[in-house]
């Protein structure tokens, strides 16, 4: 019967559809409808439109991949890897492809908005009602205008996430010193991957990311960071895995995880850790290289005779190694590595000690080797010390700064803005700098080492403590969903005056009280350096593939226009500033004194080819001496003095094993950790604090599909985001069999994820490659908002049951560190 | 004419599914309509467990089981095309029989009920004929090869991309994305795989590269058994499709 249907139909529709064939063609661009015309006529190709390729950046994740946009007759329909971008390389990951969606998504927000309901929360319908743009500014500017009249200009925040350049994010510093607060802006770095970040400041002074050389290494120690899932940037990751994987030798790679993935899948050795004790292997991976000799000499040092002293539990005597590009490796020894024996790290991490030994013979007698790390390992109260354990090995390695090995990102060569901030602060600006901390108490005595503390800003809101914010301006960012605790954040943020700059409709934005949405990334004019990449600096640039569908603005643009509107010398600043287009052409004027390789040299050969770039990478580290890049070759031979000033920025110039970045927060590390105050110097094992009286670990990790702040509501992204388990439609709460049937759990049952917080629902899938005592959850769905897809799709969101712990010296919210129980829904 | 065929080395596909989402955005399909699937396996337990997975294009096989069963001769394989085997939306009417013979299940019926809800296909509502027409569908249309989006009640598949690589320069031995000069022509899956797992060429040249890479590494065909010969060889540890399992209940 139902293929009678279906013939019915389809004849009917040929029928109807013949006569409108030919002028469809015509009209339209389409041709094949002609069903009953012979074969051979509906071959000829449509007649369709000139095709141009812009030049833009994907933005759906951190990894700013260039990419050639396709437009004809005004509509976008392809996006592919710009093949003149060396991130890119002409490639792209499974999100890029999807980049049309954002333009045409159904739920987008099609212009200037204000609320017309008071009372904020879940569900509550903001009543919104579009508004003119003018009105939007005007509203804002006014309530600005009025709290820097009544010298309360500090209660107003700036949030961000994904900044991404001079363009936008870079006008923030600037626009706090005019306007006079502290919060401008809030970053989301410390519920985003602080912890490695720090852990290098406190080993090697670079508060950075690193830059890698991946193409010329011959051995990856990967702890935790998902290579081939989220890792950065995840498309050039890929590439270069290709060629690792097929280049001779072929790269080693050992992987180190709490959670069968793609990474371990695909890597020469899985080894599955507890979570949160890859500190504990990395130290005894270093005491086996050095009881076994194979550190490397020539950057970290030797024995004064050239006799391994380095025995198991045996003190070696003061002054008996003569360290060279290391400091503190005796009293490391002595108090700490000495005792962290393979047996020792296998009562705590659970990987037996065979694999240790294994592991940190192949990383010790392969050259080039690096060991690294992400937000695994960091995202847990002992973080930053798990991250220097790890960071340790690369040391160890002689990989810093040497070919195959990683280095720091060097930034692009930039002009300067017309006109200069600090010309244009009035009394009242020069009055209140200083003059109050930050609503998120980053920087202060609380968190005297972090940058940003976001997760914080909520709570301390909700408290009062440091104060009341008055306004809050969210760009890129989604805490009220995506920050630890959230329902705190929903609470806090009733009472605070909300202006949401996403394109989109999310979480934030239903607490919003003015929207001024952004436009989507491919209609932007936007730059951005690169996020640490090969070292060698770069700055690509958005151009927009179509005009602004809809009546949106750029984000830069609105905080200039904010800007003119405040009276005095910071509305004449950002008068002179005039818009985007002119800060990114002050910015390009820097590229006429230095050309990139490709031939940009200007702001419209920059817009043609879509970067700017320079290679080399300027330094190298060759069997223990460092030389700079002269223009014709490493022939600089560096001084430590200049060694120290460009690269090894601690205290010592020396790697430290000790790091005295860290002995000047003794107290308070002592305080908050418990570490004695004479050792909290040292790369140590920490033991992590796990919240939560549960007896199973939660993880939830981004998938490859993950598109940040999106893909809970696009269409393709869920149909394909968790295919391991058969996530066609959402995610699954995969567990090991053993640990569900013990609970009375079916394979597909529903089931609920208890912490202290509350609870979440979720269907969960058996995956017997997962540790029984670790549940694994990828953070995608569970929305409230953010659009028709995403909104209400089970399972819950992971966040609703974290708690808000945070690693007490980078900040980082320890995400990964619940303990939780599960049971049938 | 060349004989277009595909080798992929599973030793250095990470899964990523780009193929799969290239493909959707190039040829306009629906969510779960995966002319291009990955598709993902685990066996045995923690902590020596393992996990695999396997990208599956139509194998445009020199024999293929589809157009024997077509009972509208709407299915074909196009020896002038590379050998390619289309469906014509002019002719297809629907009645599967060719998903049923296919033995690599890579041919889609969309015209039913939706894999996800809310339906796409009433949010972008078919003008034209079409199924759904997204604002961002790609402008290239045949429908007497499949390519572009279908009407209602057909059955579709992968084309190769025939709209890309029907343009590339006669006996070109293999349209190798670095080159910029064929990048155009490239299959979508191709063009877009990061760690360069996928190769597309001349299977009648032996001079190709993909021939040469079957040769080296010892290229083989899914379910070879079934005499289909593929054109689609596989390069690598683990090219094969695990006997089917049921999912344990509890």
């Amino acid at each position: 019967m139902k293929l009678l249907e279906t013939l019915m139909n389809r004849r009917r529709f040929l029928k109807s559809t013949a006569a409108t064939g030919a002028a469809g063609a015509a009209v339209g661009g389409f041709a094949g409808l002609s069903g009953l015309a012979p074969a051979k006529q509906a071959q000829a190709q449509a007649p369709r439109g000139q095709t141009t390729v812009t030049k833009n950046i994907c933005a759906q994740c951190p990894a700013r991949c260039g990419i050639d946009v396709y437009t004809t007759n005004g509509r976008v329909h392809g996006i592919y890897g710009d093949t003149g971008n060396p991130i890119a390389n002409g490639k792209l990951c499974p999100k890029g492809h999807l980049g049309s969606y954002f333009l045409y998504d159904p739920d987008r927000f099609k212009g200037p908005m204000k609320r017309t309901n008071p009372r904020k929360g879940r569900d509550e319908d903001p009543g919104f009602v579009p508004i003119s743009w003018d009105e939007a500014l005007d509203t804002v500017a006014a309530r600005m205008q009025n709290l820097r009249d009544k010298g309360e200009s500090h209660r107003f925040a700036h949030f961000y996430g994904r900044g991404w350049g001079a363009s936008d994010a870079g006008l923030y510093g600037d626009f706090g010193k005019l306007y006079g607060t502290p919060n401008s802006a809030i970053g989301h770095a410390s519920m985003c991957a602080e912890g490695s970040k720090r852990a290098k400041q406190a080993t090697d002074g670079n508060n950075s990311y690193n830059s890698y050389d991946y193409k010329n290494t011959n051995y990856i120690l990967n702890f935790g960071a998902s290579f081939l899932e989220a890792f950065r940037p995840y498309n050039y990751l890929m590439q270069v895995w290709g060629h690792m994987r097929s280049k001779s030798p072929m790269t080693r790679i050992t992987t180190i995880d709490v959670r069968m993935n793609p990474t371990m899948a695909a890597s020469d050795r899985a080894v599955y850790i507890k979570p949160g004790t890859d500190g504990a292997m990395a130290l005894a991976i270093a005491h086996v290289m050095l009881t076994e000799g194979l550190w490397d000499k020539e950057f970290v040092g030797d024995f004064n005779d050239g006799q391994n002293r380095f025995r198991t539990g045996r003190r070696i005597p003061r002054g008996s190694f003569n360290a060279k590009w290391t400091y503190g490796l005796e009293e490391w020894w002595n108090e700490e590595l000495k005792d962290r024996t393979p047996e020792w790290a296998e009562s705590i991490t659970s990987v037996p000690a065979r694999t240790i030994i294994a592991v940190a013979r192949e990383f010790g007698t392969t050259r080039p080797a690096m060991a690294i790390m992400e937000r695994g390992p960091t995202a847990h109260t002992n973080g930053t010390y798990n991250g220097m354990a790890i960071h340790a090995l690369n040391a160890l390695s002689g990989c810093m700064f040497a070919e195959g090995g990683m280095y720091y990102q060097m930034g692009p060569s930039y002009g300067g803005l017309p006109v200069n901030a600090d010309d244009f602060m009035d009394d009242y600006a020069k009055s209140v700098q200083g003059k109050y901390p930050r609503i998120d108490k980053a920087r202060t005595p609380e968190w005297p080492m972090t940058a940003h503390m976001m997760q914080e800003a909520g709570p301390n809101h909700l408290k009062g403590d440091p104060y009341k914010m008055d306004t809050a301006m969210f760009f890129y960012t989604n805490p009220i969903w995506s920050a630890p605790d959230p329902k705190v954040w929903e609470e806090a943020l009733k009472d605070v005056f909300i202006i949401d700059t996403s394109h989109f409709p999310g979480e934030t934005a239903m607490y919003a009280d003015i929207v001024m949405p952004d436009h989507t990334y491919l209609e932007r004019l936007q730059d951005s350096p690169t996020y640490p990449f090969e070292g060698w600096p770069m700055a690509a640039l958005r151009v927009p593939a179509v005009d602004p569908i809809y009546d949106t603005k750029h984000f830069g643009d609105t905080l200039i226009e904010l800007g003119k509107r405040i009276k005095g010398p910071m509305g004449e600043f950002y008068k002179a500033l005039n818009n985007t287009e002119n800060v990114l052409r002050h910015r390009a004027k820097g590229f006429e004194r230095d050309p990139g390789d490709n031939g940009v040299n200007s702001f419209e050969s920059w817009k043609e080819k879509g970067v700017w770039y320079k290679k080399p990478y300027h330094w190298r580290q060759f069997r223990g001496e460092f030389y700079e890049w002269d223009g014709q070759g490493y022939n600089h031979l560096m001084s430590e003095e200049e060694v120290k000033a460009k690269l090894i920025k601690t205290p010592t110039g020396k790697f430290e094993f000790k790091s005295g970045f860290l002995e000047n927060h003794a107290d308070y590390i002592h305080r908050e950790m418990g570490v004695p105050t004479h050792r909290v110097g040292l790369v140590q094992w920490v033991e992590p604090k796990h919240s939560g009286e549960g007896d199973l670990y939660l993880v939830s990790p981004k998938t490859p599909l993950h598109a940040e702040g999106r893909s809970g509501n696009i269409p393709h992204a869920i149909a394909n985001h968790q295919p391991i388990v058969g996530g066609k439609t959402t995610v699954y709460l995969e567990i090991h069999p053993d640990t569900a049937r013990a609970r009375n759990i079916r394979n597909g049952d529903k089931v609920r994820i208890k912490s202290n917080l509350g609870s979440i629902e979720a269907y969960c899938r058996y995956m017997p490659a997962h540790r029984p005592d670790t549940l694994v959850l990828p953070m995608e769905h569970g929305h409230w908002a953010q659009g028709r897809w995403a909104k209400g799709r089970l399972p819950g969101h992971s966040g609703d049951i974290t708690e808000n712990v945070s690693d007490p010296i980078s900040g980082l919210a320890a995400y990964y560190t619940g303990k939780v129980t599960v049971e049938r829904a | 004419m060349a004989k277009w065929g595909m080798v992929i080395d599973l030793d250095k596909c990470t899964g990523c599914q780009a193929c799969t989402t290239a493909c959707a955005m190039e040829n306009n399909t629906l969510p779960g309509e995966s002319w291009q699937d990955v598709l993902y396996y685990h066996e045995g337990s923690y902590p020596s467990a393992q996990m695999k997975w396997l990208p599956r294009p139509c194998m445009q096989c020199e024999n293929p089981s589809c157009v024997h069963v077509c009972p509208t001769r709407a299915t074909y394989k196009d020896m002038d095309a590379g050998g390619i085997v289309f469906v014509d939306w002019n002719k297809c009417i629907g009645c599967k029989y060719c998903m049923i013979a296919c033995p690599y299940g890579v041919r889609f019926y969309a015209d039913e009920k939706p894999l996800l809800e809310p339906d796409l296909r009433d949010i972008f509502p078919g003008q034209k004929g079409q199924l759904w027409s997204p604002p961002y569908q790609n402008p290239e249309e045949d429908w007497t090869r499949g390519i572009g989006v279908q009407p209602k009640g057909v059955v579709s598949k992968c084309t190769f991309c025939h709209h890309k690589v029907s343009k590339a320069p006669p006996g070109t031995p293999d349209l190798d994305e670095d080159n910029p000069a064929l990048k155009e022509y490239v299959p979508a899956c191709v063009r877009t795989c990061a760690p360069k797992a996928r190769y597309f060429g001349d299977l009648d040249n032996p001079d190709s590269n993909v021939n040469r890479l079957i040769g080296d590494k010892h290229g083989v065909r899914l379910k070879d058994s079934s005499g289909n010969k593929p054109q689609v060889y596989y390069l690598g540890a683990g090219a094969g499709v695990p006997a089917f399992q049921p999912k344990p209940r509890s």
